[in-house]
């Protein structure tokens, strides 16, 4: 239904998406509908999240392009710009959004915040104090919760 | 820069920035104070409260808006050499200061265009037969494409989506980019109007109209609700007062309702105890309180605070302070004394009721007194406006018939009510202005409380005439012989009491300096030497000679044994002295 009159855009988006996937990433429409995208981001190198596959919901609304997409990390995850219901705090997300932005550069994005956490700017406040006083502390128990919860399962 | 300087207060450090290039603009901002003679605190421009004819500000409808605005923008475009939607940009970032927009942009005109995104020269967009958007990603030909000054090709549908999604966002709109999300160049004003839906073109116009108001520190809304008018004020001027052409009178600086001569720090400690206070005040408020005499309730409906109670008591009393309005009214020796928190109480007015017995911290007790005076005033500056109004738009019609008067020689009753109305709003404020007065400062608050005692009974006096002694001419069947005597007593009080109004304004804006006798002398040699140095209208209304005249013998009639009016002043001295008390003019 929600398949019937889907932009061009969205269409050739998805198409590139899975021609040409960028490293680390894949993302797939879900089958019922075709603005729902499964994702998975593979935790950077020299990150505390390597090694953890992170799953995330992706979803097109309406006003897409003109409005960004909404994105949600699945696999709980210790990093101080997301919060414990996966909600991700990224300009591009929202004030930021420009229509000529991709689902391939938000995801791209994504993955950089992973590499480079921004605690100066927190969408949780307690893992962002944690990060800003004891860094090692942190990025131990960001390699903990990776292990625990981004791996096998 | 001479212009720039004169333009500069004290008060106002940032006001040096604006509008020494801008032209005429309808008020002339530009000519520092060249056009308006502000005063500088020491001449007696403040005496006049009720007509002040020169203006430090300009009432703007919205027309007058889009002009001014269209003004600047042509000037901008024409002294930077830019398009008029660049001017419009550069404009709406410097918050719609010319002066900052030319000192910046001959600064570093570089870093200026980098800032807000005006490219020095124009993109192209690819020369192709057909280009792709960069939005839905389909192909055009070049022909049904678009670009900002970059070159980055949208077609028009998604420029339209584009513009349109920013607009509902609201007034970010006026500060759009090119989508590329590496591209910073600006989306004016040509683009919305060249590729936009016309509502969307009419809010963007909208919110330009509004930004030039609400980013512009020259320019505000008049706060009354409802009405669309915009002020435009020139900086550094002195008087904040603002009368909008809604009738609504309201202070520049702060915004709140026109309280001169109370300054708006005080009016703001005030607004904030009197909200802190709120539920214990409420009482105060109600419209009933018992007859002091037979303590059935009364319920007050009038403007003034003249009382009387219904037969068979009939006793007639003060709505504020529950004394008898004998020791009000009339002068029966010492002085009026209703406005003075240490006089209530030592009389025990404050154990009248059982309420207020449960207020009896001395502190609430205090405030209680004051408050109820400027709550009351408040209120009684309502029903004059109200009665205002009826007079005006029926009454007079109806006395003019009654009396057989032509309107014209009516007007004498309209400058009584307008006079009325702009008293109780100078009395409400004073009330404000007793309360924080320190209570260590026993000579400044003896002199604040007889001017404002001198003030306040000379306007219940004129209210109780206009409001009630009017009433009989009104009702009468045919025209009656004293309606004449009627007029000479009337437009006596009103210039009485404007005279009054006005050396407690004055009093209260030279911060009671003029207290003790030999400083009074201050006070009346401004005003001489200033109607030497030729002040005609400034001077004309401190005393204008027709008037004061016709108050001369009502006051000094009304004055009976206790009190003489001075005739350089009017001020009401007592019989014991023979110089004036303001202006020590020798009896
Ligand atoms: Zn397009
Ligand atoms: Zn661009
Ligand atoms: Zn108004
Ligand atoms: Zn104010
Ligand atoms: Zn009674
Ligand atoms: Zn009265
Ligand atoms: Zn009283
Ligand atoms: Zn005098």
């Amino acid at each position: 239904m929600a398949n019937s009159n889907l932009p061009r855009r969205i269409i050739k988006e998805t198409q590139r998406l899975l021609s040409e996937p960028a490293p680390g990433i894949s993302a797939s429409p879900s089958e019922d509908n075709m603005r729902y995208f499964n994702v998975m981001i593979l935790g950077p190198s020299q990150s505390p999240y390597e090694g953890g596959v992170f799953k995330l919901e992706l979803f097109l609304p309406e006003e897409y392009p003109m409005a960004a997409p909404k994105v949600r990390f699945l696999t709980k995850i210790y990093h101080p710009n997301i919060d414990k219901l996966g909600r991700i705090c990224l300009d591009i997300l929202k004030d930021k959004w420009s229509p000529a932005l991709q689902i391939r550069t938000v995801l791209l994005s994504i993955q950089a915040l992973l590499s480079a956490p921004n605690p100066d700017d927190p969408l949780s406040d307690n893992i962002a104090r944690h990060w800003k006083t004891n860094e090692a502390e942190a990025v131990e128990t960001a390699k903990e919760w990776t292990r625990l919860y981004a791996t096998g399962a | 820069m001479d212009s720039e300087d004169d333009m500069h207060d004290a008060n106002d450090l940032e006001s040096v920035d604006d509008d020494f290039y801008s032209g005429d603009t309808g008020m002339g901002s530009d000519d520092g104070d060249a056009h308006y003679d502000f005063g500088d605190n020491e001449s007696d421009d403040s005496d006049d409260i009720t007509s002040r004819q020169q203006q430090n500000y300009a009432i703007l409808s919205e027309a007058d808006i889009r002009q001014h605005q269209g003004e600047d923008i042509s000037r901008v475009s024409t002294v930077l050499s830019i398009p008029r939607y660049a001017a419009c940009i550069l404009l709406r970032h410097y918050n719609w200061s010319i002066s900052r927009v030319h000192d910046e942009w001959f600064a570093d005109e570089e870093h200026v265009r980098k800032v807000v995104g005006l490219l020095e020269k124009p993109v192209e967009m690819p020369n192709a037969r057909e280009l792709t958007c960069g939005i839905c990603f389909e192909n055009y030909p070049r022909d049904c494409m678009n670009s900002a000054s970059c070159g980055h090709p949208f077609c028009w549908a998604c420029w339209r989506g584009y513009i349109s999604t920013s607009i509902s966002d609201g007034p970010g709109c006026l500060m759009l980019r090119c989508p590329d999300p590496s591209c910073s160049a600006a989306v004016g004003q040509n683009i919305v109007e060249l590729l936009a839906t016309d509502e969307d073109k009419e809010k963007y116009s909208h919110y330009l109209l509004r930004s030039y108001v609400e980013d512009n520190r020259k320019i505000k809304w008049c706060p009354a609700p409802g009405c669309e008018f915009a002020v435009e004020y020139v900086i550094g001027s002195g008087n904040y007062d603002i009368c909008c052409s809604c009738s609504y009178n309201f202070c520049w600086n702060c915004t709140e309702e026109a309280h001169r001569p109370v300054d708006c720090v005080t009016v703001a400690k005030w607004i904030l105890k009197n909200s802190a206070e709120s539920e214990n005040m409420n009482w105060i408020l109600a419209n009933s309180k018992p007859c002091p005499k037979c303590k059935r309730p009364i319920e007050k409906n009038q403007g003034c605070m003249h009382i009387t109670c219904t037969p068979p008591c009939k006793f007639e009393f003060c709505w504020l302070c529950l004394g008898p309005w004998s020791d009000h009214g009339e002068r029966t020796g010492g002085f009026y004394a209703c406005n003075r928190y240490e006089a209530a109480k030592q009389e025990g007015a404050y154990d009248e009721s059982e309420r207020r017995r449960e207020m009896a911290k001395n502190s609430l007790e205090r405030y209680t007194h004051y408050y109820e005076r400027w709550a009351t005033n408040q209120s009684s500056r309502q029903k004059a406006l109200a009665d205002l109004h009826s007079m005006q738009n029926e009454k007079l019609e109806k006395l003019s018939d009654r009396q057989s008067q032509p309107e014209s020689q009516l007007k004498f009753i309209i400058e009584a009510w307008l006079q009325i109305v702009e008293c109780r709003r100078v009395l409400k404020w004073t009330y404000a202005y007793g309360y924080y007065l320190p209570e260590h400062e026993h000579a400044k608050r003896q002199f604040f409380e007889y001017l404002q005692g001198e003030a306040e009974s000379g306007l219940e006096r004129l209210h109780q005439c206009a409001e009630k002694e009017l009433q009989v001419y009104l009702d009468a069947e045919s025209p009656m012989k004293d309606f004449n005597d009627f007029r000479t007593k009337l437009a006596g009080l009103t210039s009485v009491t404007r005279n009054y109004f006005e050396h407690l304004v004055q009093a209260l804006e030279t911060g009671l300096e003029d207290v003790g006798s030999s400083n009074s002398q201050a006070t009346c040699s401004k005003s001489s030497s200033s109607k030497i140095l030729g002040n005609k209208s400034k001077s004309g209304k401190i005393k204008p000679a027709g008037a004061s005249s016709a108050a001369g013998a009502p006051s000094r009639s009304m004055d009976d044994g206790n009190l003489w009016s001075c005739d350089h002043c009017t001020f009401a001295n007592p019989k014991a002295t023979n110089t004036c008390h303001m202006c020590e003019h020798h009896r």
